[in-house]
């Protein structure tokens, strides 16, 4: 059983990652715009992630609970240093340099502010006693703490400015307040107040970005600017139709219509040269590892790795689901990435991370 | 419990996902499988050469020549200000001009635009050779029509243009495209399908930026047919150079075939202008002149044809037999009717037939018309096909109005004597083309073999033959000789009206006429006849519009037709 649980992550895993370079392969293949050398660089990476996640899974994920603060503010020095010091690629400051590595410490953010927030609503312990100054104490502890964890990175992300990843780690957030058993009235109460500060955001955003809004209401307005990539990878998907134009005969791919198309809309080429039955195949292996992620999570004993591996399912769906909603237009376009797929070290990196702690999580979640 | 919450949350999320990768993919697929298509198949039309235009001397009077286009594909620009101000220095327009176009023109950031039409052949070499330095920069060949003949012929040949709206509407299901360039006016217009080049076209797979990737298929355009008039330039440049913009109109017409040797009206206008870029101004210039330089006076204009109407009451009168050659009218200067003096311009005395036509005596028609009565001058002026549109192969012509009592009478009017009297004369209720009054003496010319003017000789070099109907008139021949002595009397006697034309070696016959105007505008003079010669017969016709006496139209005749003897024409 307990081998089993973790066969069966690396199965789907590997399938994804699988998919990921044929897709890979198609959208670099025989191309000026996206230089073919990426297939190979994915493909050695990957190979290295996996032997990572592979000493990982035997490594003690208590380690992390250890690390996780002394994380959490390093890492946030890293996005101070970024915003100072960054490198500015498309518009946004988001890369840093180190000797020859480049990362983008906002990817790495993910897992500090999850093993954060996992550690710090691990401690929670049920509330007894009852009166005005304890309500206040428990507002604080148990939601404004917590937010101000999330506030800060997000913040500093959102400045980059990445509206797409900050608002992931606010999906982070609720989710795993979700799971701290906090009380639904909070959760309710609190949820009410963020969707009355929402018009107010609305004159933060950058130009781009209301544009970007905008056009995912109506492509049309702007076919050929902001609305350009929302069609094109429409066009792209819904043109596989069933079975697909066939491995490396996407004539959206192939013929450069679609931008990005080796990050952030890989999807569309999936879709494209798949059809509908390569989408769905695609999609139902994240549902799976996922669905195995949710069941470790409900059999660990330990509270910090529910938690965590609550949030860790939680961010690949969110991911997942708005990374593909992206490229068929149900989302507006924010940039994020489609794990194990997306061509990016980074990301690729972070979300192994995740695996590896649930596949220890996995080997030990009966030991308690 | 809250993870199942979450199990399910994340259940329907991806259920949401699925379900609309189907309906995007397996509903909407057809449509975005078209799409995508269309996205990366573009055809690229390549229009035919169009047909040139030949004059009846072999000299060419529309012709094609390759003109340059500057092309830019705005997506590709690197710095516009560079590749703006190279191309100000070499093109010799200001930057900001170059600003203003680029701005005007630009649509999509895929689309090339052509920024400059039509720069000549050193600069095109110029920005070739330069072009490696900037990438969004491309030169187009096209053709361009000129007209080397320019205004001398532009009556007759037209003008090429861009469609505008109505003719897409009206065109669209023959093959017209909104780029495609058709003849407006004249021969230009009315031969277009002819000398329109068949569509080719390459179709080429393209990729996000419009570069050709791989060409799927070509098809060769079909150059357009040539056609060669009856016209004939030198005959044109005469007839222009006399006319001296004057508002008038000069035709010529070979009696026995109907070929239209020479058709000028004036003042005209320079075809070239409607293809070059800058000549928005001179257009502007041109359809505002009050004296309608658009205007084909000689199939559009209206106009009374004055004393040249006696012509077929003279035929009329011998023809119903009411007088003979000899019968005589006694003209004292004027006729009076009800007490109103009808005058004549001289005290005539006594005049025939011949005399009146010679003379152009009023007075003799006022008296010839009464006998005759109304409903008989309309049914011979009908007869030479007065009030009728001629057919020839040239747009848009005028049919003009012959007055007739019935036709008063179903307008609920009365007609008086006194309209027998003006119509008598060519007054009144009539109008005609300088056309129509030509191929009336044509007939005559040729004792009432009438043919059918036109204009085409050969299309793509074969002989259009559509053109040599004739139609005989069932009057005596002889009535046409006495007629035609008139008419030569008319030139031969010293008394006659225009003997001015008397010019020795060439025998000249014809009819003067002074058409008053409405309004206090000098009248219209007129001189209709033809020269004969052992070879052939050509009627003509010298119209002056506001051009005072017919002595004038007579002057200008006698201009033109000196010059044709010089040239040998005649």
């Amino acid at each position: 059983m307990r081998r089993d649980l973790g066969d069966k992550i690396w199965f789907f895993l590997v399938a994804i990652i699988f998919v990921g370079l044929v897709a890979l392969y198609s959208a670099s293949c025989d191309n000026v715009r996206v230089a073919q050398n990426i297939f190979y660089n994915q493909f050695i990476f990957a190979v290295f992630c996996l032997f990572v996640m592979y000493i990982l899974q035997n490594i003690d994920y208590r380690k992390f609970y250890d690390v996780a603060y002394l994380l959490y503010i390093f890492n946030v020095l890293l996005l101070i240093w970024v915003l100072i010091a960054g490198k500015y690629t498309l518009g946004a400051k988001r890369w840093i340099q180190i000797g020859a590595l480049n990362f983008q410490p906002s990817e790495f953010m993910k897992l500090s502010l999850i093993l954060t927030l996992g550690r710090y609503f691990s401690k929670r312990r049920a509330n007894i006693s009852f009166g005005l100054l304890n309500k206040t104490q428990l507002l604080c502890r148990d939601i404004l703490i917590p937010f101000f964890i999330t506030i800060v990175p997000m913040f500093i992300i959102f400045k980059q400015p990445d509206l797409g990843t900050a608002l992931l780690l606010f999906g982070i957030f609720l989710a795993m307040l979700f799971v701290s058993g906090l009380e639904y009235r909070y959760i309710f109460s609190f949820l009410g107040i963020c969707l009355g500060v929402l018009p107010f955001a609305w004159n933060v955003l950058k130009q781009y970005q209301k544009d970007r809004l905008l056009v995912f209401l109506n492509p049309n307005i702007d076919p050929l600017g902001a609305g350009y990539t929302i069609i094109q990878s429409k066009i792209a998907i819904g043109s596989g139709q069933i079975f697909g134009k066939g491995w490396l005969a996407g004539t959206q791919n192939q013929l450069n219509f679609l931008p990005e198309r080796h990050t952030d809309f890989i999807f569309s080429v999936i879709g494209e040269e798949w059809g509908l039955l390569g989408a769905i195949l695609t999609v139902c292996l994240y549902f799976f590892l996922i669905m195995h992620c949710l069941n470790i999570a409900s059999q660990v004993k330990d509270r910090f790795g529910t938690i965590v591996a609550v949030g860790m399912a939680s961010i690949l769906t969110l991911q997942v689901v708005i990374n593909v909603g992206m490229v068929m237009g149900l989302f507006p376009i924010v940039g994020l990435t489609l794990p194990f797929i997306s061509y990016g070290r980074s990301s690729f990196l972070v979300f192994i991370i995740m695996i590896g702690f649930l596949l220890n999580l996995s080997k030990r979640r009966t030991i308690f | 419990m809250r993870l199942k919450i979450i199990r399910i949350i994340t259940i329907i999320l991806f259920l949401i996902v699925i379900l609309d990768l189907f309906y995007v993919q397996a509903i909407r697929g057809r449509y975005y499988y078209n799409l995508s298509k269309n996205n990366r198949v573009r055809i690229v039309p390549l229009e035919g050469w169009r047909g040139r235009i030949f004059d009846s001397t072999g000299e060419v009077l529309a012709d094609n020549i390759v003109s340059f286009n500057v092309m830019i594909t705005p997506q590709e620009i690197k710095s516009k200000q560079e590749l703006f101000s190279f191309l100000a220095d070499t093109l010799g327009i200001t930057y900001k001009k170059i600003e203003e176009l680029y701005k005007k023109k630009r649509s999509t950031p895929f689309a090339p635009i052509v920024l400059v039409e039509n720069i000549g052949r050193e600069k095109a070499i110029i920005l070739e050779e330069e072009k490696y330095r900037f990438p969004s920069l491309f030169i187009q060949e096209s053709f361009r029509r000129v007209y080397p003949r320019g205004a001398d012929t532009s009556h007759v040949v037209g003008y090429v243009g861009k469609m505008n709206k109505q003719k897409i509407e009206r065109f669209k299901e023959y093959g017209y495209s909104p780029q495609s360039i058709i003849g407006y006016s004249g021969i230009e217009e009315y031969y277009d399908s002819y000398l329109k080049g068949g569509y080719g076209g390459l179709q080429v797979e393209v990729n996000s930026r419009g570069e050709q990737v791989r060409l799927l298929s070509f098809k060769e355009p079909v150059k357009g047919q040539d056609l060669e008039l009856t016209i004939d330039s030198r005959m044109q440049r005469m007839a222009a150079e006399s006319l001296d913009e004057r508002p008038g109109a000069f035709i010529a017409l070979d009696a026995d075939s109907g070929e239209v040797l020479s058709m000028v009206s004036s003042p005209s206008f320079d075809p070239n202008v409607f293809k070059k870029a800058i000549s928005k101004n001179s257009l502007k210039g041109l359809s505002s002149s009050k004296f309608s330089p658009f205007l084909n006076r000689v199939i559009k204009g209206l106009f009374p044809p004055g004393s040249v109407f006696k012509v077929p009451i003279a035929i009329a009168g011998l023809d119903t037999k009411k007088i003979t050659q000899h019968s005589s009218f006694n003209c004292l200067g004027f006729y009076e009717l009800a007490g109103i003096k009808f005058r004549c311009t001289h005290i005539h005395n006594y005049q025939n037939l011949i005399q009146s036509l010679a003379h152009s005596c009023n007075v003799y028609y006022y008296r010839l018309g009464m006998i005759l009565g109304a409903d008989i001058i309309s049914k011979y002026a009908r007869l030479f096909s007065l009030g009728k549109l001629t057919h020839i192969d040239l747009p848009y012509e005028e049919k003009g109005f012959v007055s007739s009592r019935r036709h008063k009478v179903l307008q609920g009017k009365k007609w008086y004597a006194g309209h027998t009297l003006n119509f008598s004369i060519g007054q009144g209720d009539l109008s005609t083309t300088p056309i129509q009054l030509t191929r009336m003496m044509a007939t005559i010319a040729s004792d009432g073999i009438e043919v059918q003017p036109h204009i085409i000789r050969k299309i793509g070099g074969k002989l259009v033959d559509d053109y040599n109907s004739k139609r005989k008139l069932k009057i005596q021949k002889q009535t046409f000789d006495i007629v035609k002595k008139g008419l030569r009397e008319t030139v031969r006697s010293f008394s006659g009206t225009a003997h001015i034309l008397d010019i020795e070696g060439i025998y000249i016959a014809g009819k003067t006429g002074t058409a008053q105007t409405s309004g206090n505008k000098e009248d219209h003079a007129w001189f209709v006849g033809y020269v004969e010669t052992s070879k052939k017969k050509i009627a003509f016709c010298v119209f002056l519009e506001h051009g005072g006496s017919s002595q004038n139209a007579c002057l200008t005749a006698r201009q033109i037709l000196l010059k044709m003897n010089r040239e040998g024409i005649i």
